[in-house]
């Protein structure tokens, strides 16, 4: 029921982990095959490995920053690494980074060599590559797709940042070159805190910011894609249980990929992200992904389509027994009042912002007509 | 020991030795095991360059460098060795110093010594002799841009691109008369710097003055050289120095210094390459940072790549494989920069 079919390959479901460390050799990408994983991405490969600072991962509830993490193993040593993922069964993308097109051209090369599915373009990282990051720039970015799409023949797909002014231009970039798909998106460049006794940033130079920080832009960045480039994406960004892979899934996703979480809780939450997914379709009579792919695009209008109507909050008129006045307290317009235990709501004030429907614990208010 | 005389203490014959030796795996493990003990009593070791005739094999290959003095090339020869030991083959490095007889002489030897590939940096190669190499069948790579064949694998640089990016940082930091020691080697990429300033200077309308564009040796003693003539030749100091090395950017601030001239207060500096000193001198150097390292890196792997392709008897590329690598420019604080705009963050 969950098996899909992205970039041509057969995936047992589409929830993959993301390129990263806990990717980081032949045995670890055997290990999330394993815990249910529909595809796994290595940890990015570079030209020349280089030594990581410490610390370069830094945490807190809602997700993570990192600074630059790249593979240490040497091309020369992913043609074992590989026999060893591959050994496993499933699919492995290659993930490579570099800043020349010829340079990435090689090293795909290499991986298609060494028995990769498909190729991840990761020039999209924020951390330690300067201000400007290469995925930010659609020309460079077509250069550098096109010559990694003819040196290979695998499914060549493109990490994509949402650090750049237009999305869209970028993915349409990658089609034109003859990319098969894009991945949205990367860390996002941030700062997680600061430590105010000692002054101290929470890592000593700035950082990608990934985990449930960046979902809303993940959900904004494939929906942009979806609606404006026909490429299958898969969505990144946030995900850490079914309904979040769903949530990207019906913005126009194809598949997803799931990093943060996996660092934090380990590779069983891809078991359990899968389980849920499986359930829910169940629950939902959904035979095919096809079904729910790109559903709420259809709910999803540009600012001008959009009908001005004079709808305002109704309290439903069930009295509230909620021992909360949120929403009294969030209404900008005084237009809600407490009594007891019944809300009310003047209408004449109330300018249908909607705030109060989303702030309500117990969803009692509603805008209508 | 040799060879024959170990067959004799084992009771078997050469071939099973060298069975031992090379493919142990086709050996029944009880003799290989008899015959092992007695190669490491005996402290037996192949002959290296027999078993190089046999397979046609010397696991060896050939490094010509421009000059082993300069920590840059250094840097890239490490490289190659890195690669080269991962892939169980020694490297032998030669010094051309900057001789193309002298590199002419070494290829012939190294040739000679049957080397399974060659790889040269910054190499003076003319026509002819490239093509002497291509019949001789020896997989070669160069390093650097080409003067002669562009059908050869090549990793390079684009020089004419960094030397740009640089001259317009200088223009950025409010610099407009800005001279160039350029240095005479490697040639093709000091056409290509030289070429990136000046386009960059037309581009900002700016006025490219001859007289502020100096062919220096390429080394701290040319920088050295190049800018005490320039200072005490031009009637008025230029705003910034642009050096097309940075040992040439080394030689010239030290020449500086001993004119009493302030870095950068007085007079700007960058250079080229991003040495390991760059960052240790005072006031440290900016500087186009050159991938060293990945130019080893790739050019071994190319080589081994090439070898692997010669033994596989796959038919024959047509196509040369170049990999360009990417500058990047180094914001320190010898160019007088003022704010940190375009810093690595």
């Amino acid at each position: 029921m969950l098996n899909t079919t992205f970039l041509g390959m057969e995936l047992p479901n589409p929830v993959m982990i993301a390129a990263g460390p806990w990717n980081r050799d032949g045995k670890g990408l055997k290990e999330s095959l394993e815990a249910g994983a529909g595809a796994v991405v290595t940890e990015s490969i570079v030209s020349d490995t280089m030594l990581d600072v410490r610390p370069r991962i830094s945490c807190d509830r809602l997700g993570a920053e990192n600074i630059r993490m790249y593979s240490d193993i040497q091309v020369e040593g992913w043609e074992r690494e590989m026999d060893i993922a591959k050994s496993a069964g499933g699919v492995v993308i290659a993930s490579i980074s570099g800043h020349t097109p010829s340079e990435l051209a090689y090293l795909a090369s290499k991986m298609e060599r060494f028995g990769a599915d498909a190729i991840e373009l990761s020039v999209s990282n924020p951390a330690a590559e300067s201000l400007e990051v290469v995925a930010s720039h659609a020309d460079i970015l077509f250069d550098m797709t096109k010559e990694v799409v003819s040196a290979v023949s695998l499914p060549v797909m493109v990490k994509l940042s949402q650090n750049t002014t237009n999305i869209s231009k970028v993915a349409k970039a990658v089609k034109a070159a003859g990319g098969s798909g894009v991945t949205a998106i990367n860390t996002v460049r941030g700062i997680l805190g600061v430590d105010l006794e000692k002054a101290v940033p929470s890592l000593s130079t700035y950082g990608g910011i990934s985990g449930e920080y960046i979902r809303p832009l993940g959900l904004a960045s494939v929906a942009t894609i979806a609606q404006t480039v026909d490429i299958p994406i898969c969505g990144v960004g946030g995900i850490s249980s079914a309904q979040n892979a769903l949530e990207y899934l019906m913005l126009g996703a194809s598949a997803v990929q799931v990093g943060t979480d996996v660092m934090i809780q380990g590779k069983d939450s891809i078991r359990k992200i899968v389980q849920d997914l499986e359930i829910w379709a169940q629950n939902h009579n959904v035979r095919s992904l096809e079904e729910i792919r790109g559903k709420a695009l259809e709910n999803l209008k540009a600012f001008d389509e959009m009908k001005f109507e004079p709808a305002v909050s109704h309290a439903n008129g069930v009295p509230c027994g909620e021992n909360c006045s949120l929403c009294v307290n969030a209404c900008m317009y005084s237009a809600i009042s407490r009594s007891g235990d019944s809300i009310s709501i003047d209408r004449s004030r109330c300018t249908g912002c909607g705030l109060c429907t989303s702030i309500c614990p117990a969803k009692k208010l509603k805008l209508d007509l | 020991m040799n060879i024959k005389q170990i067959a004799e203490a084992a009771g078997v014959s050469v071939a099973t030795v060298s069975r031992v030796l090379n493919h142990p795996e086709n050996v029944a493990p009880k003799t290989r095991e008899k015959i092992q003990k007695i190669i490491d009593e005996e402290e037996y070791t192949p002959n290296w360059f027999a078993q190089g005739l046999n397979f046609k094999k010397t696991r060896t290959i050939g490094l010509v460098l421009p000059q082993n003095i300069n920590s840059a090339n250094m840097e890239v020869a490490n490289a190659v060795e890195e690669v080269a030991r991962q892939k169980g083959y020694i490297t032998l490095i030669c010094n051309m110093e900057k001789d193309p007889r002298r590199e002419k002489e070494y290829l012939d030897q190294l040739i000679t010594r049957k080397v399974d590939g060659l790889i040269l940096l910054y190499s003076t190669l003319n026509e002819e002799y490239a093509s002497w190499i291509e019949d001789e069948n020896v997989p070669a790579v160069l390093i650097g841009e080409t003067r002669a064949r562009d059908n050869w694998d090549s990793v390079f640089v684009d020089c004419r691109a960094g030397a740009a990016e640089m001259t317009a940082h200088l223009i950025e930091c409010g610099h407009r008369r800005i001279a160039m020691l350029c240095g005479k080697d490697p040639e093709p990429e000091a056409k290509a710097m030289l070429q990136g300033y000046k386009n960059v200077l037309k581009a900002s309308g700016i006025k490219v003055e001859e007289t502020l564009i100096y062919q220096v040796n390429n080394n701290i003693e040319g920088g050295y050289i190049g800018m005490k003539k320039m200072i005490g030749r031009l009637p008025k100091r230029p705003d910034a120095v642009f050096a097309s090395s940075d040992e040439i950017a080394y030689g010239a601030m030290d020449a500086l210094k001993e004119m009493k001239l302030r870095v950068p207060e007085d007079i700007a500096v960058a250079g080229f390459g991003n040495d390991r000193m760059s960052s240790l001198m005072e006031p440290k150097v900016t500087t186009v940072e050159l991938p060293y390292r990945k130019m080893g890196i790739y050019g071994a792997r190319m080589l081994f790549d090439q070898i692997e392709e010669k033994e596989s008897k796959a038919p024959k590329r047509r196509r040369a494989k170049k990999i360009q690598l990417q500058t990047k420019i180094r914001i320190r604080k010898s160019c007088g920069h003022r704010e940190r705009i375009g810093e690595m963050f």
